[in-house]
């Protein structure tokens, strides 16, 4: 088959199978007459401008008020958007046919120049969206537009004509559809962002073209957003009306849930999940997600430099007791930089993880005095103030105080302090946490690129950048996931920071929310994809 | 007194202003900036966001931008939060701090002053150890594991009311959190009106006016309550300062949309123009409690009026 061949069959695929997918009601299920639900987002929102919006609370609500090319259901799986096919007609062109009933909730139609201005505007660095330069690489020009070197009108992206998109990639992305799916990539309202500046956002004057509209938004109280008649899958979409609120304190949260004001934890308090798990057993939900909880091991600091230091620290840590009896929640084990359910890397590990525990500090101690690291040598830790992060660290203090007889200073710090601090180079070891921005391996390979603004290791292995370049201009998907997987493995051989555990997200669902997945690798969960069971 | 008046007014000038230029020194030398974040944003978008929020300036000519905005009475763009002004984030906490804030001092002084009158008149029975066992109880137990107790009963064993949130136009939804701040004011005015109306209605003009063989009620109301209430005015300042900060770990507890909410959120963002709007409304809000119990003051006891 040839590669465009492949190319048109990969997009009606999609085409074919998304045909319907907004929730989904299994056949016998009684519906409740009243369709609303309540659920936490975690904190107040920092705006609902999908091209500004940077937490993943923001993001979680503008991915229902507004819908990109592609969106995704609530097991992760990829649809089309407005978006209804899509062909690669060559390794680095998109053409992307738009649906002709798509809407703005005002009525307007949606058109292919709602697209181009739409990502002009969110990669203009006057807008100065924190996500631009993230996504800027997967269009042509995007990168040198969000760093103010070009103009946007040099963005690749094209209307062919009114329901027909062109876009050009700077070198051949297979994962695009899905990279697009995020709201970063929607379509906004020209007249309405003309009309209100920044007050667009505000209840009675934004304009979107999401499965819901925004209805009202009380700061630090709630946001409730309803059914968008004008949407193209309205009659799919059960919910009429969903109550955002912003919650932060974990035991509020559950108080809230257990008296009924809430539907939909955001996640659990720290140390009760195998409580939770005992007095709502139906309720009780927990599943893998593409994030990575890791140190950071300051690849330049005189003493972490040597990767003799850097691999001991690294295999002395027993993941498994970590998981099992630190934080108890039911995360797994990680021993590499990419993770369990990632597309466009295999998860690679290191040989000593079978070893017996014994034969481990045997090693590190051996690696340690070869690098002239003696007993009662110290080391410092710095984490932000939270009692997860803080049981962890002791638990890790613990074992290199145990196994190696290295002193740990811990120090604990502020969110803002320990990320300047990070993002400064100003620490030896430090906590570090990395979600999924798409399901693609690249997303966590910036964690550990050559000069990646992600990169707070400050480590570089030339090879394995050449891999992932070389990947990253690979055609064919196998090809390109053995390269990647090639240059994750290699990379994690220098040790330039040490892999702990894969997140999973234990929440509290009601039993009368249907539509809710713990097979949703990336987290997210769309309102239209809920229904509210009979009880 | 309105000399007094205006010149305890002229007084918070330079209080308010060296309020706000410490406030704005710290923040500008605490560690870690407005737009640290996980990602790390570029050059191009830091320079246009520093640019946008007049960071790239001065510090000397950010402070003199911003005391120019604020006495046009505009409190700047919020930093964290892109689409609200610091003036529409105060605006929609304000009323809601006011409501819990406010109505817990209203409703403390009232319950409070009447039971401390209760227990200073039933010196040593059973009500007086009552309203001691009250006043001990709020003023050791924090608010903390109270308010998840209230919650507990009230919300989660017998649901009758929300276990949080807001919505002005539902009583419910106050009750909880008012009743708590009520609750811990309440034991400290109670607790000071019965120690100094005790200590009033033993003073030889208390004497007098019983040897005239007046009435309890008209000694007590007449005469002994003016002189006693002067503790409890003097009280009531810190009091109300306090219940701002109280404020945070209520609105915590019950998830409210107050300012307590905000400062927390907003020293934790780095949102300088948010903490520095809501340091100004505070330390309006205490010089304006403070001068209103200086001339309570005055009025019960005129020999203050200098």
């Amino acid at each position: 088959m040839s590669w465009t061949m492949k190319s048109v069959t990969f997009a009606l695929a999609f085409a074919l199978g998304g045909a319907a997918f907004a929730a989904t009601v299994p056949a016998g299920v009684k519906l409740s007459d009243k369709q609303e639900m309540i659920r936490n987002n975690g904190s107040e929102v920092e705006t609902l401008d999908p091209h500004l919006a940077e937490s993943v609370g923001a993001n979680n609500i503008t991915r229902d008020l507004f819908e990109g090319l592609t969106t995704s259901d609530n097991e992760g799986r990829l649809h089309p958007g407005v978006a209804t096919s899509w062909k690669q007609t060559d390794p680095t062109t998109w053409v992307f046919s738009l649906r002709k009933d798509a809407k703005f909730s005002n009525g307007d139609p949606i058109t292919a120049a709602d697209f181009v201005y739409g990502w002009q505007r969110f990669l203009d660095p006057k807008l100065a969206s924190q996500y631009g330069t993230a996504y800027g690489i997967f269009v042509l020009n995007g990168l040198e537009i969000a760093e103010g070197k070009k103009a946007p009108s040099t963005l690749g992206i094209k209307a062919i004509d009114k329901y027909t998109l062109e876009v050009k990639t700077p070198n051949p992305i297979s994962y695009l559809p899905s990279v697009l799916s995020n709201s970063q990539f929607a379509p906004v309202h020209k007249a309405t962002i003309d009309k209100f500046g920044k007050d667009w956002t505000k209840p009675g004057n934004m304009v979107g073209n999401g499965a819901y509209a925004l209805k009202d938004w009380k700061v630090n109280s709630k946001i409730v957003i309803e059914k968008n008649p004008q949407y193209w899958d309205a009659k799919n979409t059960v919910l009429t009306r969903v109550t955002y609120l912003p919650v932060e304190a974990g035991n509020a949260e559950l108080k809230l849930y257990q008296s009924g004001d809430n539907d939909f934890i955001y996640q659990l308090p720290a140390g009760q999940y195998e409580k939770l798990k005992k007095d709502f057993p139906q309720e009780i939900k927990n599943g893998p997600i593409l994030g990575l909880r890791y140190y950071s091991l300051n690849n330049k600091d005189p003493m972490m430099k040597d990767v003799r230091v850097r691999k001991a620290l690294s295999m002395v840590l027993d993941r498994d007791i970590l998981a099992q009896k630190v934080t108890v929640d039911g995360q797994i084990p990680a021993y590499g930089v990419t993770v369990k359910g990632l597309e466009g890397a295999d998860v690679t590990t290191y040989d000593w993880v079978k070893w017996p525990m014994a034969k481990r500090v045997e090693e590190a101690k051996k690696l340690l005095a070869e690098a002239g690291v003696k007993p009662g040598a110290k080391i410092k830790f710095t984490y932000n103030t939270d009692d997860y992060h803080k049981k962890m660290a002791l638990f890790a203090s613990s074992e290199w105080k145990n196994k190696l007889g290295l002193e740990t200073e811990l120090d604990s710090l502020e969110f803002k302090v320990l990320l300047k601090k990070r993002h400064d180079g100003d620490f030896q070891i430090a906590r570090n946490g990395w979600l999924a921005d798409y399901n693609d391996a690249t997303t966590f390979l910036t964690l550990v690129q050559c000069g990646s603004s992600q990169n707070d290791n400050f480590n570089c292995n030339k090879k394995a950048e050449e891999l992932i370049k070389q990947g990253n201009e690979q055609q064919d998907v196998a090809k390109r996931k053995a390269l990647l997987t090639q240059a994750a493995k290699l990379v994690m051989d220098d040790y330039p920071m040490i892999p702990l555990l894969q997140y999973t997200l234990p929440r509290l669902v009601k039993s009368y929310v249907g539509g809710y997945s713990t097979k949703n690798p990336v987290d997210r969960y769309l309102s239209k994809e809920f229904y509210i069971i009979k009880h | 007194m309105w000399a007094y008046t205006f010149r305890r007014i002229l007084a918070t000038i330079p209080t308010m202003l060296a309020v706000i230029t410490v406030c704005y020194l710290l923040l500008h030398l605490t560690p870690g900036g407005p737009f640290d974040s996980e990602r790390k944003v570029s050059e191009a978008v830091l320079a246009n966001l520093q640019a946008k929020y007049h960071l790239d300036l001065p510090l000397w000519q950010q402070y003199l931008y911003y005391l120019k905005g604020l006495l046009q009475g505009d409190l700047g763009a919020s930093f964290r939060y892109a689409d609200w002004s610091v003036n529409d984030l105060v605006a929609a906490a304000l009323p809601v701090s006011l409501t819990i804030g406010g109505g817990a001092i209203l409703l403390s002084v009232i319950i409070g002053v009447g039971l401390g009158i209760t227990a200073a008149l039933k010196q040593n029975s059973f009500i007086d150890y009552f309203v001691m066992l009250i006043g001990n109880i709020g003023s050791t137990i924090p608010s903390f594991v109270l308010g998840p107790v209230l919650i507990l009963v009230f919300a989660i064993w017998i649901p009758v009311l929300p276990a949080g949130g807001w919505d002005e136009f539902n009583v419910r939804f106050i009750i909880l959190p008012l009743s708590l701040l009520t609750f811990i004011n309440v034991s400290t005015i109670a607790r000071v009106m019965r120690g100094s109306l005790i200590e009033v209605m033993s003073s030889n003009f208390i004497r007098t006016a019983r040897a005239k063989g007046l009435p309890l009620k008209t000694i007590v109301f007449r005469h002994a309550l003016k002189p006693a209430l002067l503790p409890v005015v003097s009280v009531l300042g810190p009091l109300a300062i306090s219940s701002i900060t109280a404020a945070v770990v209520t609105e915590s507890v019950f998830s409210l949309p107050g300012i307590g909410k905000l400062i927390v959120n907003g020293a934790s963002n780095r949102d300088y123009t948010l903490v520095l709007g809501l340091v100004v409304l505070v330390t309006v809000v205490a010089v304006l409690l403070n001068l209103l119990v200086d001339l309570a003051y005055a009025l019960l006891d005129p020999k203050i009026r200098y």
